[in-house]
């Protein structure tokens, strides 16, 4: 019953997982102070995979009888995911054998963690989407807790794993209600069954609720998003920055396959809770952050933020007019998020010296003086992060307020206005020790490290002239709607 | 039967929760073995109960005319092997917490968060801007 | 145009350079940056339009959501732009020899030459958006202008001020960009002039005025956002000189005239504009007086000069909008001059207290030349520029049709004041005995490239006043043209016969003189009274609300990240229950019913079961019983799943309830044993309501699925296929293998993390206990 096209419309996935696989056997011949060769082929079977992604992205398929699919969605979020990874695994390299936690088991954890969000991407089944959850969630639980001997690590593992697993419940819960209001798993099925009219509409509600409460943990959106400054604070940093980019970007390609194929007639329901989601995710990501003056923990929390701006054009969900608009100013902004995050991520890496030893404001004085580049880089991803123009954080969030003005959300837009303006003052407060407070710092730079930073602020700037290229893509990624 | 099954479920579901709300690390996972539990009885109970009817095809008869819903079984399996997945994992978990943090009360496992710290953030940060 | 727009866009390269060349030439690489204002100079006058029809050019930026990247140059920009390249010009000579020694040379120059660059770019760009970045640009750039000398606590705070006022107007204004935007379908700014009907008859427009407006008052320091500017003199004196007194605080004026065209009609625009610019007007000279700092009596003028220009563009009548013009020229002209100049005394005095000053003009000739000029065009004598630019100003408020004398009465208020200014900060530093004697105090003698800059500027003053039919009636009249978007003619001459304008004039200046005269008496006790009203004023209704918001962050901080677990899970169950809660409360009509069927003897037996281990589970306080009664709960549901017909589930849940117990007998002993959790009362009660309010809408959900009748099409399907396409006779098994089997895959795969998991967390030596060095 499989036909090949089938496996062709998940071949990257099961490249990234086989490969994922090899490279844990292989990792046992690798002696533990050559794990470089475990993280460059890790790399390769990362980029391989992209290869496979970009062959095959423009088509559309419904493969395995319709539990998957492949559309230009899915294929803009692999390339997403994908890129992520490498980035991730340049990020590792150095730092695990500084924390001298260097084991194979990383990079293959990273991979099956990466081929769990692409799945997700593609899942066209409720099922497939539980499982996809859970394999990209429980790698990262490990790789939270990767710096084993170490306490911050092991409670944020302990606690990310607690909450992700509470919150998964929910996502099977939220699919037991819904299957026994369609009688469908499936998406197509249950998007016949809403448009016939027979779906129970109670049950087929609160399932959507409880779905939505699973994911909101995921891209953490208030009330759900206590468990991520501890988490990202306690993780090794490069798994921080993996998270904060591509597990975000996975929880959102879930929210909007989901509630885009199957919620649409929900939309009079669900607008106010996401709105107030939005909101709410908007005030308290930002006006935390004010208080901190962990770097870690302070980019937790924009984080949080940033996911409520998304959230904010996500409230036009079952907007038909505007929905297009919705999904390429997401796309766009993870982009844009992305960069910026991996860039002020790898900064932190530099600077951090001991695991563990949160990184304060104080510890960036001086960096502006003695390693004048760094610094421009953290000025860029400072300001981008706080959406100021000539950076890709500008155009993202315009896209995102201009989606959610075309909508007519007008008071959603103005506070998501009013919390950038908090914001402008925590990102700059980095540049202001950066640039303004005397200090000697001493940092040792890795070379793949400052590659990331340095590809990251080009490309921050470089493509903010051009926003288009990738508005363009991201509006072509548009999902296959039933 | 149904009625009680969903008081078997709430029970099942209160008592989760309640030991997740304790401060020992095993009762939580203990609470999340039980949540699970009330997820299975939630999926089984999504399709009609149906006694002594079990989704099998006879050789002779063929399809019979009353049977239970397969679908929701089929995802009671997932939903099975995967917890205990999980719970295979939870449990090494706890142990290597365990052996780092020497407790196993979580109330002793908040040094990540510094809100205590925050009053003196607040000064320092009073005096940058004002 | 092409060739100007690269001009300026190409300043942001230069600003990058700008600091290798200063690491290369010190303080003289000054004379090589000054050739990018220069050139900017000379291409403007080359395009010096006269018409209404500006040269523009598009470059295509994001078509697909229409935005393009419009230059364009009127007369309106012409005029601002001529002033930001040509003052740029002197500026950037002047800060070469001012920060001459200075170790962060380097970062003046970039600074501020990506700050005129982009300045210019607010003055050229046709497209809002493109306004907007380049605004915010100019934001930042003054932010790290004024932090420049960032040792200083006070610096950095007025640097953060600035750019949180301003840089919250500006995001106002990016908002009102946007409504206008949705209103009109285009971001060009004469689309929307050619649409303004459509934006007078929308109700969005309001809206869009105030936010637009907002971002004017921020940048412009109207009042009640005014405080900034005068903390901004912390910046070093070329940067106030340029960006706080000729430059940057006049977008906010460009901002108003520019969309005048589109916006003036409102009703509201003649409602608030004029009175917000009047109270800055009046409010800004009355401070001025309380000052005895040179810098800080020339920032307070200034709020009351921009105050002035805005109060001119909200009357709104051609006459107030060509002296709106002229008043923007003149006052950038003497307002420039005159910082130089305090920053030349600065240097050379080594104080900028008025009252310590005194007989400098031996030392600085060249100086107090510049300054003279300056003061006298600021006081409004004839014949220089200053002069004619007041007469219109009270042209304008004695012909207009609205409390013609009020109007007036207040504007020679405020001009007063500058009289008076004028001669504190132009004259009496030079000219009269300092009226404290300070011994520290060593004069030296003015530098060349400090009095080269201000002599320049006061001289074109002079000339422009002279000779006031030639190149400032042609600027201003162009200017005027383009905000009134109509062929405008203006006539400036010094004489036009004794008029009531004449003789307020001479008012002015006696009054002003014995203002002047009094300084003496009147500083200390207006300074007295603003010290007493500034408790209540802005500024520290801006640092209490600073506070406030940071202790409000502390506070949520506490509140929702207290760090333990049990919180968070409370927090997302509740907002999980209250969802389910208000889902079943709205929709409560089209419930559906349970179907009752009769329990049989067994299912009661294991229910009961089931109900009881779990309620004894909340209670086990010894490991090995937990794990017995969760056996018995598990065992229990096994059975039920083969009483109702899923063998298959049942089988499933006897092997990992088996391996469960199994792997937790094995570990126990590894486990940690239980802490009591000592909860106070009413923690417990919290907890029990929680749990039992999850227990109930469990119960509820459980009763809601089974009453919904089954209309699975997936069963029969199955059913129906499983032998013909799968050859199997367990439905189950073909779902799991066969018709998705992709799933059991995904499952498998999970199962396979899991163990490398558990594989990678007990594959390693043990660390040191409670966070060591590992």
């Amino acid at each position: 019953m499989t036909r090949m096209i089938d496996i062709y419309s998940i071949l990257p996935v099961m490249i990234v997982a086989g490969w994922a696989l090899l490279l844990l056997v292989v990792d046992l011949w690798i002696p533990r102070h050559r794990k470089g060769i475990t993280a460059l082929l890790a790399a390769i079977g990362l980029a391989i995979a992209l290869g496979f992604v970009l062959a095959s992205s423009g088509n559309t398929i419904l493969g395995f009888n319709q539990m998957v699919v492949l559309d230009g969605f899915s294929s803009f979020m692999q390339v997403l995911f994908l890129v992520s990874g490498m980035v991730a695994v340049a990020l590792a390299y150095d730092y695990i054998q500084r924390m001298n936690i260097n084991h194979g088991e990383f990079y293959v954890l990273m991979m099956f963690s990466i081929a769990g969000m692409m799945l997700m991407s593609q899942a066209y089944n409720l099922l497939m989407v539980f499982l996809a959850l859970e394999l990209l969630s429980i790698p990262l639980y490990v790789l939270t807790g990767f710096a084993r001997t170490r306490l911050e690590s092991e409670e944020a593992s302990l606690k990310y794993f607690l909450l992700g697993a509470f919150a998964s419940g929910f996502v099977l819960y939220g699919t037991a209600l819904i299957f026994s209001a369609t009688g469908q798993l499936d998406f197509v099925g249950i998007a016949a069954v809403v448009t016939a009219g027979s779906a129970n509409s109670v049950l087929f509600l609160i399932g959507a609720a409880l779905l939505l409460v699973g994911f909101g943990f995921k891209i953490a959106a208030v009330p759900f998003q206590m468990w991520t400054p501890d988490v990202y604070q306690g993780a090794p940093t490069p798994v921080t920055a993996f998270m904060s980019v591509a597990v975000k970007a996975a929880g959102f390609a879930a929210l909007m396959r989901v509630f885009l194929v199957l919620f649409p007639s929900l939309s009079e329901h669900l607008t106010p809770i996401l709105w107030v989601m939005a909101a709410l995710t908007m005030i308290v990501g930002n006006i935390v952050a004010l208080a901190q003056n962990n770097i870690k923990r302070m980019l937790a929390y924009s984080a949080i933020a940033h996911a409520g701006y998304i959230l904010m054009a996500f409230v036009a969900f079952g907007n038909g007019e505007v929905v297009g608009n919705t999904v390429a100013a997401t796309l766009f902004y993870l982009v844009a998020y992305g960069l910026t995050s991996f860039g002020a991520w790898a900064l932190v890496i530099v600077i951090e010296r001991e695991y563990g030893k949160g990184i304060l404001l104080d510890d960036l004085a001086g960096i502006g003086k003695h390693y004048p580049w760094l610094g421009v880089a953290m000025l860029v991803f400072m300001l981008s992060f706080a959406g100021v123009p000539l950076t890709m954080g500008f155009w993202g969030k315009f896209y995102l307020f201009r989606t959610a003005v075309q909508a007519g959300y007008i008071g959603l837009a103005i506070i998501g206005l009013l919390t950038s303006v908090a914001s402008a003052y925590y990102y700059l407060r980095v540049v202001v020790y950066m640039f303004m407070k005397p200090g000697e710092p001493k940092l040792q730079i890795n070379p793949w490290v400052s590659l990331v930073i340095g590809v990251a602020a080009l490309a921050v700037l470089l493509l903010s002239l051009i926003p288009w290229t990738i508005l363009e893509l991201a509006s072509r990624a548009v999902l296959l709607l039933q | 039967m149904l009625f009680l099954m969903a008081i078997a479920a709430g029970v099942l579901f209160a008592a989760g929760i309640f030991m997740i709300l304790r401060r020992s690390m095993v009762k939580v996972l203990v609470g999340i073995l039980l949540l699970g539990y009330a997820a299975n009885l939630l999926l089984f109970n999504a399709a009609p109960l149906i006694r002594g009817a079990p989704p099998l095809i006879d050789p002779v008869i063929g399809v019979p005319t009353v049977y239970a819903d397969p679908v929701p079984q089929a995802l009671i399996l997932t939903a099975i092997v995967i917890s205990f997945g999980v719970t295979a994992f939870a449990v090494v978990l706890i142990r290597r917490a365990y052996a780092v943090t020497g407790t196993g009360d979580l109330d002793n496992m908040h040094c990540t968060d510094i809100p205590c710290e925050s009053e003196e953030i607040l000064s320092d940060l009073e005096d940058e801007i004002l | 145009m092409t060739a100007l727009s690269i001009t300026i866009l190409t300043g942001f390269l230069i600003a990058i350079l700008a600091p290798f060349l200063t690491r290369l030439m010190k303080h003289r690489a000054a004379f090589v940056l000054a050739l990018y204002p220069l050139a900017v100079v000379i291409q403007l006058l080359a395009l010096q339009p006269d018409t209404l029809t500006a040269p523009s050019i598009q470059f295509p930026w994001v078509p697909s959501m229409g935005l393009w990247m419009t230059f364009t140059l009127d007369g309106l920009g012409f005029l601002i732009a001529m002033l930001i390249a040509g003052i740029g010009t002197l500026v950037i000579l002047y800060g070469g020899e001012y920060l001459r020694d200075d170790p962060y040379l380097e970062r003046f120059f970039l600074w501020v030459i990506i700050f005129m660059a982009s300045m210019l770019g607010v003055v050229t760009s046709g497209n809002a958006l493109v306004l907007f970045v380049f605004w915010e640009l100019t934001s930042i750039s003054s932010f790290f202008l004024i932090g420049y000398k960032f040792e200083y606590e006070s610096a950095r705070a007025a640097a953060w001020q600035a750019l949180l006022v301003t840089g919250a107007g500006g995001l106002a204004m990016l908002a009102g960009f946007v409504l206008l935007g949705q209103i009109t379908g285009s971001f060009e700014i004469n689309q929307w002039m050619q649409n303004s009907n459509l934006v007078q008859e929308s109700a969005l427009a309001p809206a869009a005025f105030i936010l637009i407006l907002l971002g004017a008052m921020t940048k412009s320091a109207q009042f009640p956002f005014h405080f900034w500017l005068p903390n901004a003199m912390e910046a070093p004196t070329p940067v106030s000189a340029y960006l706080h007194s000729a430059t940057m605080v006049k977008a906010g004026v460009y901002l108003l005239a520019r969309l005048f065209p589109v916006l003036g009609g409102l009703a509201l625009w003649n409602q608030v504009v004029p009175w917000v610019g009047l109270l800055t007007l009046v409010g800004g000279a009355l401070l001025a007086l309380g000052q005895t700092d040179l810098k800080k009596l020339l920032a307070y003028t200034t709020v009351s000069s921009l105050g002035g220009m805005v109060f001119l563009l909200g009357l709104g009548t051609p006459l107030a909008v060509k002296s709106a013009m002229l008043f923007l020229l003149t006052h950038a002209l003497y307002k420039g001059t005159l910082f130089l100049v305090a920053g030349g005394v600065d240097h050379s005095a080594g104080s900028r207290d008025i009252r310590k000053l005194g007989k400098l003009a031996k030392l600085m000739p060249f100086t107090a030349l510049a300054a003279g000029l300056a003061a006298l065009s600021m006081a409004g004598i004839p014949p220089l520029i200053g002069f004619i630019s007041k007469e219109y100003v009270y042209e304008s408020t004695y012909y207009y049709s609205n409390l013609p004398f009020i109007l007036t009465g207040l504007a020679v208020l405020a001009n007063v004041a500058n009289v008076a200014v004028a001669g504190w900060v132009g004259i009496r530093p030079f000219w009269q005995q300092p009226e404290q004697k300070d011994e520290d105090l060593h004069p030296h003698k003015e530098s060349l490239w400090l009095w080269i800059p201000p002599l320049v500027l006061a001289i074109t003053g002079l000339f422009m006043g002279v000779f006031s039919q030639g190149t400032a009636q042609t600027w201003v009249a162009a200017a005027t043209s383009a905000v009134l978007q109509e062929m405008s003619k203006v006539k400036l001459s010094l004489w036009h016969g004794i008029t009531p304008m004449l003789l307020l004039s001479v008012l002015t200046l006696m009054i002003g003189v014995v203002v002047y005269l009094a300084s003496r008496t009147l500083i200390p006790r207006l300074a007295a009274f603003w010290n007493k009203l500034s408790s209540v004023g802005p500024n520290i209704f801006y640092s209490r609300s600073m506070r406030a918001f940071l202790s409000v962050a502390g506070w949520q901080t506490k509140i929702l990240q207290s760090g333990y677990l049990r919180y968070y899970i409370i927090t997302i169950l509740v907002t999980t229950v209250t969802l389910a809660v208000v889902t079943l409360a709205t929709r409560y009509d089209s419930l559906p019913n349970p179907q009752w069927t009769q329990p049989r003897f067994y299912d009661v037996i294991f229910i009961v079961i089931i109900i009881v281990s779990a309620i004894l589970v909340t209670r086990a306080e010894s490991r090995l019983a937990t794990i017995t009664l969760l056996g018995a709960i598990g065992f229990s549901i096994a059975i039920l799943f083969l009483l109702y017909s899923a063998p298959d589930l049942a089988m499933v849940q006897f092997a990992v309830e088996t391996l469960t117990v199994v792997l937790f007998v094995l570990v126990i002993y590894q486990l940690p044993k239980y802490t009591k959790s000592n909860y106070p009362i009413h923690a417990n009660v919290l907890h029990i309501i929680v749990s039992a309010a999850g227990g109930i809408m469990m119960v509820v959900l459980m009763l809601l699925t089974s009453a919904v009748p089954s209309n699975s099409t997936l069963a029969p399907y199955f059913m129906e296929s499983s032998l013909p396409l799968a050859k199997g006779h367990n439905v189950v098994n073909v779902i799991l293998v066969d018709f998705r089997g992709l799933d059991t895959l995904g499952e498998i795969t999970v199962l396979m993390i899991a163990a490398i998991g558990v594989f990678a967390l007990l594959g390693l030596k043990k660390g040191s206990k409670r966070g060591g060095n590992g």
